[in-house]
């Protein structure tokens, strides 16, 4: 199944890409799709602690069971508005 | 009125955009790139779709949790030179303590939980860092 990657900030510079597409295993768990996106892209791994993770524009927990055609997102912490 | 925009914010639209006849109060806050440290901008990046999702349910939450009238929360993407306005947050309210606690409130959630990075411009080399 495939699956939509959307990356910002720091993760967006560490992979090179706004998006992009992940070819996945049916069933796979989020957990388990950040886990091989970080085996390609080590430098994120340093940044695993502090990720949020949305499916479908939704923080979800990493249990969260994907299905072809989610829209996953890798966020940094946010650091929006007024400085 | 919840937006995240690339133009400039138009403040007094953003003020129209919450009155009401029995509302006593409305807090404006603008939120301003200022000069630090040779910065010259400030380049936002948004998770559009997840963001304005985001503020309209924190526009609804401060509406329950301090019972105000009206929320209006606007907030640039893309580069904003320093002076330049990058968020505005309209609250209107019976009372003004009330609309003065929603308004502070309300911006401290967008920094806390809105898809919005910032990254710092610097001086005239167009250099960029991370801002964290």
């Amino acid at each position: 199944m495939q699956i939509r990657l959307r990356l910002f900030a720091t993760y967006r510079e560490i992979v090179g890409s706004r998006g992009l597409t992940w070819s996945a295993r049916d069933g796979i768990t989020l957990r388990e799709l950040v886990d091989g996106i970080v085996a390609k892209y080590p430098r994120l791994a340093d940044h695993r602690g502090s990720m949020l993770l949305a499916v479908n524009e939704d923080i979800v927990s990493a249990e969260r069971v994907l299905t072809d055609g989610d829209e996953v997102a890798l966020l940094p912490p946010v650091s929006g508005g007024a400085r | 009125m919840i937006d995240v925009r690339r133009a400039r914010i138009d403040l007094e639209a953003v003020l129209d955009s919450v009155r009401r006849d029995d509302a006593g109060a409305i807090v404006l806050f603008v939120g301003t790139v200022r000069s630090d440290e040779g910065i010259r901008a400030l380049d936002y990046e948004v998770y559009r779709p997840m963001a304005i999702k985001s503020l309209t349910a924190l526009a609804e939450q401060a509406k329950e949790k301090f019972g105000i009238a009206e929320m209006s929360i606007v907030h640039r993407l893309g580069r904003v030179p320093v002076g330049g306005d990058s968020v505005a947050i309209a609250c209107a309210g019976i009372h003004r303590a009330e609309t003065f606690a929603a308004c502070e409130w309300a911006m401290d959630e967008v920094k806390r939980i809105v898809p919005i990075w910032k990254t710092e411009v610097e001086g005239r080399a167009k250099s960029v860092r991370g801002s964290r």
